[in-house]
């Protein structure tokens, strides 16, 4: 396997030409945000960073960020506090129709979001909940809460239920039970789910389009419709900053999470 | 004395699964009584129930006079050592010891001078401040058998707590173990398949097959007077053979004659002789309450400290045990030799009926 040779060679000529086919399209608007065209195109025919400055003066651009993080906040902490009970419930109790509880709160998963984005403005027309902040919420809970499901019933599944049980033998209370030994224990997987969810609602583009108005809009949206009028770096220049945001994230999060099984977790 | 734990009529059912029958059985205070039993007999399920850590379908849990069926585990006040030791992985050892302790609201002066004293009993004093998974399988098992002992429980029930460790490092537990419990007089439960461990350590045993209990009794009464030939078959080795018993109370094995214990028959019925009973010699042994035949040797296997040999007594085959002696290899095969042994070790329960 370690062995040195052509065909190793090869191998890892082929992962970076499919890194390179996966995230060639992304790396490609690093060098056009740096361009001094007004218009995107390859190759640029100077550099400059005037795209960076002019994301300054975009105050519909700002607002929509704004409103992304406010959002993608409130339904990460939503998600969890809506997602973690019922993971709990579900693998750890034993009720009938468990199992279909579960397929049903999962199901969003499985769904083209497009369908779900046509359901929900049909619903919240009749509502009036378009472009509101609680239809937004609402929709994008429905978008992630199976996420988060997952997560935290995998992040359960994993947690031997007999240290649970030596805790409550040893006179713990099941309140008790779960702060001491089974949040502790699953907070790897909380981590990982508040990730999930708030770069999903973050990165959300198709259902949050049927939803948004004009008074509330999101990055994504707000980006989407400025490519369909303009067609300047700008939106390079964003994108940049976008990828970099979740790529810190992400390492961050690697960071909290690895760090958190080398503290505990593993093994045993 | 009143018995401290006592299962009355307990039962469990999974489905059409009967994993525990009308299990009826008192323990005194400070015994140390072992489920004994093949693997899916209903031993684990037994002592949940006990702990629980699961519902029983049906019976009743009376500790020291209370009926504990309805509580939860967490106010039963019992210690359970599991299996795999399930100790906090988030949690060091120190931690590990003093969670029950915070439970019980114990002030914190006073719970580190027990965790100091527990670890001490279990001479893990210098990895207070190590997580479990620094430890090894044998240090992990004593930090369990800690942690459940610091609270100081009515009953400790401890299942299969020695499975995991290597043949040296489970006897040293195992008589660890008795010592404490010995010594701080607990009452406890100790389930195993092993049925050494259980003969070694218990003051009494509950042998189980397919959750019902088929004898209970000291680990003599077990050995020597096993209620039934499952209960002799599963704890040492036996040999079987049929025969049948005759009105004058002999027992006809093939051309042979021999006497016997127990009751059994009239009529075809089941002889179990432990192969370390029976004496291979010369027939000086023959003489009243003795029983003697001659064999012919069929196989002949050296297993270090012991010596093997298979020998054809007319229609049965029977397996001697003897301990082996430098410079005299036994019998080889074909040779014929003298066997005899007592009639009190010729164990006679009738024959099973053909289902
Ligand atoms: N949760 C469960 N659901 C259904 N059947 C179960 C469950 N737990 C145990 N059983 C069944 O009950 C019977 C007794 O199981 P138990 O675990 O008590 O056996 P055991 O004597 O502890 O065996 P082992 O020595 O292998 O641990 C088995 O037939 C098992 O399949
Ligand atoms: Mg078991």
């Amino acid at each position: 396997m370690i062995s040195a040779g052509p065909g190793r060679f090869f191998f890892h000529l082929l992962v970076v030409a499919l890194f390179l086919f996966l995230l060639g399209p992304v790396l490609l608007v690093f060098p056009i945000s740096f361009s001094a065209d007004s218009f995107i195109g390859w190759p640029p025919s100077g550099w400059s960073v005037k795209w960076y400055v002019a994301m300054l003066d975009q105050p519909t651009l700002g607002e929509a960020l704004r409103n992304s993080l406010i959002l993608a906040g409130i339904v990460t902490a939503l998600a969890l506090a809506i997602a973690l009970p019922a993971a709990v419930a579900l693998s750890r109790g034993s009720f009938p129709g468990r199992d279909a509880i579960m397929a049903l709160l999962t199901a969003p998963l499985l769904l083209p979001t497009i369908v779900l984005g046509l359901a929900l403005l049909i619903i919240f027309v009749t509502q009036g909940m378009i472009g509101s902040w609680p239809g937004l919420i609402l929709a994008h809970l429905l978008l992630t809460v199976p996420y988060a499901l997952r997560v935290l019933t995998t992040a359960l599944g994993t947690l031997p239920a007999s240290v649970e049980e030596a805790a409550a033998s040893l006179g713990a209370p099941p309140l008790s039970v779960f702060f001491r030994v089974t949040l502790p224990l699953m907070a790897p997987g909380l981590v990982a789910a508040a990730a999930i969810v708030f770069l999903v609602s973050f990165d959300e583009v198709v259902i949050t389009l049927f939803i948004v108005g004009p008074q509330l809009n999101t990055l994504p949206v707000a980006l989407f419709r400025y490519v369909e009028s303009r067609t300047d770096p700008l939106v390079a220049a964003v994108s940049v900053l976008m990828v970099l945001f979740t790529l810190l994230l992400v390492v961050v999060l690697e960071r909290a999470i690895g760090l958190r099984k080398a503290i505990g977790g593993k093994g045993g | 004395m009143a018995p401290h734990l006592e299962l009355h009529a307990l039962e469990k059912r999974f489905g059409a699964t009967r994993a525990v029958q009308a299990l009826t059985l008192a323990v005194g205070k400070g015994e140390l009584i072992g489920l004994l039993g093949p693997s899916g007999c209903g031993k684990t399920t037994t002592l949940r129930m006990i702990g629980g850590l699961m519902p029983a379908s049906a019976g009743r849990i009376v500790v020291a006079g209370r009926d504990v069926t309805a509580l939860p585990p967490h106010q039963r006040d019992m210690g359970i050592v599991f299996q795999n030791y399930a100790l906090f992985p988030h949690m060091d050892v120190a931690q590990n010891l003093s969670f029950g302790l915070e439970m019980r609201k114990i002030p914190a002066a006073e719970r580190a001078a027990r965790v100091t004293r527990a670890l001490a009993m279990v001479r893990l004093e210098a990895f207070a401040r190590r997580k479990p998974r620094e430890l090894s399988g044998g240090q992990q098992q004593r930090v369990a058998l800690a942690r459940a002992l610091v609270i100081e429980p009515s009953i400790l029930l401890l299942d299969e707590p020695l499975s995991n460790l290597d043949a040296n490092l489970r006897e040293e537990m195992r008589n660890e173990i008795r010592d404490i419990q010995q010594r701080l007089g607990i009452t406890a439960v100790f389930v195993t398949h092993d049925q050494s461990e259980a003969l070694a350590i218990c003051d009494r045993i509950a042998v189980m097959r397919l959750g019902v209990l088929e004898q209970l009794g000291t680990p003599f009464e077990i050995y020597e007077r096993p209620a039934n030939e499952f209960v002799a078959g599963f704890v040492g080795r036996v040999n079987r053979a049929p025969a049948e018993r005759l009105a004058d109370g002999r027992l006809r094995l093939g051309e042979l004659l021999v006497q016997g214990s127990g009751t059994a028959g009239p009529g075809p019925v089941t002889l179990m002789i432990r192969p370390h009973r029976i004496r291979l010699g010369d027939g000086a042994l023959e003489g009243p309450g003795w029983n003697s035949a001659t064999g012919t040797v069929t196989r002949r296997t050296f297993v270090g400290d012991l010596l093997s040999i298979e020998v054809t007594v007319g229609p049965a085959t029977l397996l001697v045990e003897q301990h082996s002696f430098a410079g005299a290899p036994g019998p080889a095969p074909g040779d014929a030799v003298q066997l005899a042994w007592r009639a009190e070790d010729t164990l006679v329960f009738p024959a099973r009926v053909p289902a």
